[in-house]
């Protein structure tokens, strides 16, 4: 059997985010900009990954920031450092950590998706040569990367992993940790690709101390609409997810 | 309808130098096996850092091995990468040529270019590229089989003239093969007048149409090798029993640990988006199809897990489809014992393999010969 994540539950429990239920509405969130730099990391990460879930061969992360111009809290942009595995057979990037730039999106994206975000100073800068992004909490730089001369690629090529995030979300009167799988949908409308570059990665604050930017894979930016879903599945965080799935309703639009 | 083995080697944890030595040793005592039987074909693939699930990153010292063990089965470069970075073209042509020399003249050689991130990424190789470098690779291969003196420039290697010794044994040279798993592919090994060595499992509707369009377009080929292998090769799964649900139970065991351990690799698209890699590829299909659950009903559409009368029907749907030949992987992280393994064969040969008897030898429908 391939290996598991090594997760120590009591690690983390302090800082996840707490969902009143798993009713969340969906977001719809159109005309965004996503980029999205993927790179190899050291096989110790795996002690950030739950038990539930399988590392990558070979590990690698990626870095996500979304830029939304409309959303129900306004516009915002969303940094995400996400742990690549398996959810059984099925590819999945495990969250983090997480900034959002601005209070109303951190609290809505804790409370309805159960993300770990934080807000703070998220910047997303297009020049003509480069794409890059920013984050900064408490006067400190935690992420500094950028996307070097990008060139148009076909949108289709463009493969967006799901979410999954740890929280502590109720299910059958029980409040506790859970993974929630968040599978977004993506229309992307121009895509382009390049080098990824990352100047500033500061693991603890993306709560992922072993984690260091190594074999730097590609860069991605799109446009594309996208959104937030209704929750669909649930996943018990210290068993196989092919045992430990429940699936809490039929389809995103139910 | 011709039968043969594929192996992909898959060593279970933990991994101990008993282990993986088991895994081997219980693959040559089933090709000598096949030998004896009547299979026609062993294919072994390359395939590098993809624990658990292949751990035969030199197929040409297995293939040998085999070679060594075994009187009349052919032995298969399932494939070679033809990607510069994994294999210097000048070795392909010299260790190919060896194993012909030392097989007796029983070598066939399928191509490829990799299609995971884990292989691509560990040796550093462009994705974009790998087409092309293939392309490179297998309109040079039959020259440097053949010719007396060879140089070369192109765009991803190049040589001043030598002589490339030893030749290949078999006249012209072996049958060569293009490994097919994206949709599309198949189209690539027409146009070169390639073998269509199709690495996908079951599916009949879908590897109909596909055979279809190969068969129209290999009539005009422009062939890269001095003659066109137009023969159509898939991939199964075998076991086969005499009580037909314990073979099915235990096929489908096999089958499931296979594609979940398929499913952990990172499909090169995955990570690196490439007009190179448009399409998923195999691993996407055995994500579908490994356990899980969204895993489908049309998962055992076409394999060959049963009783010998139920094998027999599935493989007449596959000859019906129009696939010349079908290479069956046996196991998979060891999950069958080794008795089993050689108990199905057995069977497979003794009760299936009548009923698909009196055909021409492959490698005379190939047009190469020794």
């Amino acid at each position: 059997m391939p290996t598991f994540g090594t997760l120590e539950l009591t690690s983390v429990v302090d800082r996840l985010a707490t969902m009143p239920d798993l009713d969340t509405e969906a977001w719809s969130l159109p005309g965004a900009e996503i980029l999205q730099l993927a790179f190899e990391v050291p096989r110790a990460t795996e002690t950030l990954l739950p038990r539930a879930m399988h590392p990558a061969i070979p590990p690698y992360a990626t870095i996500w920031v979304t830029r939304y111009t409309e959303s129900p809290v306004g516009p915002f942009t969303l940094a995400q450092l996400r742990l690549m595995g398996r959810a059984g057979a099925h590819p999945r990037g495990f969250v983090l950590g997480a900034v959002a730039s601005t209070e109303d999106a951190a609290r809505a994206l804790r409370e309805r998706w159960g993300l770990p975000v934080v807000p703070g100073r998220v910047t997303f800068t297009r020049r003509h040569d480069r794409v890059m992004a920013s984050v900064v909490r408490d006067g400190v730089t935690v992420l500094d990367c950028e996307l070097i001369d990008p060139e148009a690629i076909f949108g289709g090529d463009v493969q967006y992993i799901h979410s999954i995030t740890l929280a502590h979300a109720p299910l059958e009167g029980q409040t506790g940790p859970r993974l929630i799988q968040v599978d977004s949908r993506y229309t992307i409308k121009k895509a382009e690709r390049g080098r990824p570059r990352v100047s500033t990665l500061v693991a603890p604050a993306w709560g992922a101390g072993p984690l260091r930017a190594l074999n730097p894979i590609a860069a991605t930016v799109t446009s594309v609409d996208t959104d937030l879903p209704r929750i669909r599945f649930v996943m018990d965080v210290e068993i196989p997810v092919v045992r430990g799935t429940r699936r809490i309703r039929e389809s995103r639009e139910e | 309808m011709k039968f043969g083995l594929f192996y992909e080697l898959s060593v279970p944890r933990p991994w101990t130098r008993e282990s993986e030595r088991t895994v081997y040793q219980n693959a040559l005592e089933q090709v000598r096996l096949a030998d004896e039987l009547g299979f026609d074909q062993v294919w072994a693939v390359e395939h590098h850092f993809l624990e658990e699930y292949s751990h035969c990153p030199a197929p040409e010292l297995f293939l040998t091995a085999c070679a060594m063990i075994t009187k009349r089965i052919r032995v298969g470069h399932g494939i070679v990468i033809c990607v510069p970075e994994f294999n210097h073209p000048i070795k392909i042509a010299e260790r190919t040529a060896v194993l012909d020399i030392l097989s007796g003249g029983r070598l066939e050689v399928g191509t490829g270019r990799s299609a995971t991130w884990t292989e691509l990424g560990g040796f550093r190789a462009n994705p974009d590229t790998t087409k092309k470098s293939w392309d490179e690779f297998v309109r040079c291969l039959p020259k440097m089989w053949t010719q007396e003196t060879y140089s070369y420039e192109g765009e991803f290697w190049s040589m001043p003239e030598r002589t490339i010794v030893p030749k290949v044994y078999q006249r012209p040279h072996p049958p060569l093969w293009v490994a097919v798993t994206s949709p599309g592919t198949e189209l690539d090994a027409a146009e070169r007048g390639l073998g269509s060595l199709g690495l996908t499992f079951g599916q009949f509707a879908e590897q109909e149409k596909r055979i279809a369009e190969y068969r129209r377009r290999i009539r005009n080929c422009e062939p890269v090798g001095a003659f066109v292998n137009d023969q159509v090769s898939t991939v199964n799964f075998l076991y086969c029993h005499e009580d037909d649900t314990t073979a099915r139970t235990t096929g489908r065991r096999m089958a499931d640990t296979f594609n979940y351990l398929a499913s952990q690799l990172i499909s090169a698209r995955e990570a690196f988006p490439s007009r190179s890699y448009q399409s998923l590829g195999l691993l996407p299909q055995l994500r579908r199809q490994a356990t899980g659950p969204d895993a489908t009903e049309q998962a055992g559409e076409g394999l060959a897990f049963g009783g010998p009368q139920r094998v027999i029907h599935t493989l007449k749907r596959w000859e019906a489809v129009g696939v010349d030949r079908v290479n069956f992987l046996m196991n998979a992280m060891e999950v069958i014992p080794q008795a089993d393994v050689l108990a199905s064969l057995r069977l497979f040969a003794k009760e299936v393999m009548p009923a698909f008897a009196d055909e021409k030898p492959a490698s005379v429908a190939a047009g190469a010969g020794a």
